[in-house]
């Protein structure tokens, strides 16, 4: 079943992420993609994260998708004005991708070459407006587009930054622009994310998108004081922060919290599937799913 | 806080080329523009102001110069995720909307913006049809128990 499909269907949806390689060896994405053989719907494959140069993400969805896994590219409004992302987007049908995460796109001042210009043409309501457009055939300027490409527009949700309050109404924004499934922030903070699904579910706007909650697998304390700290917009409580501390193998523990947010967050009504995040420990997908029992559900 | 999306009816203006008699008259009447709306709310001169959409606060002063709301970076009490001494401009812009109850403008998707605007007078631009006249007062709507329901 491909990702839209098992969307429409009420299927369990498991999608996670492959970031490309700092190289341009296409072997070390072939390589990676065999952690993802079972279980997994879509492949997110990150468009230049936190500013860091890497393999275009449209060049590894193709590499990804040659191993027979469905990619879902990620397209930054930082890098491209709306020529360019509209002629990528074009290429990318041309390659078979159908699936767009729309982002607006980490600045680039985190990145490798801060002092870059950051280009921010749309942003990423806009920009999930614009492809839908695509979809109806048309460019921005009104041109029409024949044959219309046909992609299934995927955009990302916070609940955890500031303001908290508006960021529902931008989620509403996206999904009414034409999101058709949201992938959110990595969880943490359940009893957050938990406030937030209510007023998701408060707006019905779980019936118009498919949510996919974020889990992100730490491997030691050290990683997890870092982005509490420096990462911003990520939630973490401090008894997690001290769970880690305080285990003997971290990434034992790194797993087991993992796999605890995996099944609190099946627990809650409205969530349609888990985004798995395992920045640079690609390796330990297989586990968390099988470890979170997601395997046996996702198997068709 | 209303969080109900408006209909989305265009994504971007078309724009119609400068005459060269319009350029500099739009020079002319930013610099008196830029009199009022530098001091008052730091205009960035994009030429399509939508001020009155964001309570009052220039949205353009956004590192990312976000139309749309802020991006997930937002650090814990609102400061700016690339410079961390500022407070994140859409922080106060929904404070501000708030304040003001006027937050059922931030619920529009705000158009693509047109370039070829940047730098020229926003008053002569809504004068001449370029751009969407501001919205000053807001319309009361009494709101049933659904809708009710439906703001946060």
């Amino acid at each position: 079943m491909t990702l839209r499909e098992k969307i429409q269907s009420d299927a369990l949806i498991v999608t996670a992420e492959l970031g490309p390689p700092q190289h341009g060896d296409g072997q070390s994405v072939r390589k990676k993609c065999n952690h993802f053989r079972k279980g997994v719907d879509g492949i997110n494959i990150t468009d230049n994260q936190t500013g860091i140069v890497r393999m275009s993400s449209i060049a590894t969805a193709v590499l990804v998708s040659e191993e027979k896994l469905e990619p879902v590219i990620q397209m930054t409004c930082r890098d491209r004005n709306r020529i360019a992302l509209q002629s990528d987007l074009l290429g990318a049908a041309a390659l078979g991708i159908e699936n767009v995460l729309c982002l607006t796109g980490d600045h680039q001042k985190f990145g490798n070459h801060p002092e870059a210009r950051g280009v921010y043409d749309v942003d990423s309501v806009q920009l999930v407006a614009m492809v839908n457009r695509m979809n109806e055939g048309f460019f921005l300027s009104g041109d029409p587009i024949d044959p219309p490409p046909k992609f299934l527009i995927g955009a990302a949700a916070n609940p955890f930054a500031e303001p908290f309050e508006f960021r529902l109404t931008r989620l509403a924004k996206k999904i009414e622009a034409g999101a058709r499934f949201i992938q959110t922030q990595a969880v943490f903070d359940l009893e957050r994310f938990r406030v937030w699904m209510q007023g998701v579910r408060g707006l019905g706007l779980h019936r118009k998108a498919a949510i996919l909650a974020g889990v992100l697998p730490v491997r030691s304390g050290k990683a997890i004081r870092y982005m509490k700290e420096e990462v911003s917009g990520i939630l973490i409580p401090d008894t997690l922060i001290e769970r880690m501390d305080r285990a003997d193998d971290p990434k034992e523990e790194g797993i087991r919290i993992a796999v605890e947010i995996i099944r609190e967050l099946r627990r809650e009504e409205g969530v349609r599937g888990i985004h798995l995040m395992p920045v640079m420990w690609e390796s330990i997908t297989p586990r968390i799913l099988e470890e979170a029992g997601l395997i046996e559900e996702t198997k068709h | 806080m209303q969080a109900k999306p408006e209909k989305i009816t265009a994504i971007a203006s078309k724009g119609t080329p400068f005459a060269r008699g319009t350029r500099r008259l739009s020079a002319a009447m930013l610099f008196f523009e830029n009199m009022v709306k530098i001091p008052l709310f730091q205009c960035q001169r994009c030429g399509e102001c939508v001020l009155s959409h964001t309570a009052f606060v220039c949205s353009q002063r956004c590192p990312k110069r976000l139309r749309n709301g802020p991006c997930g970076g937002t650090r814990p009490a609102g400061y700016c995720e690339v410079y961390p001494e500022r407070r994140c401009i859409w922080h106060r812009i929904v404070r501000r909307s708030k304040w003001m109850g006027r937050t059922a403008f931030l619920c529009r998707m705000e158009k693509i913006h047109n370039w070829d605007l940047e730098k020229t007078s926003a008053w002569l631009n809504v004068f001449t049809g370029r751009i969407d006249p501001p919205t000053f007062f807001l319309r009361k709507k009494r709101m049933n128990d659904a809708e009710r329901k439906n703001t946060i």
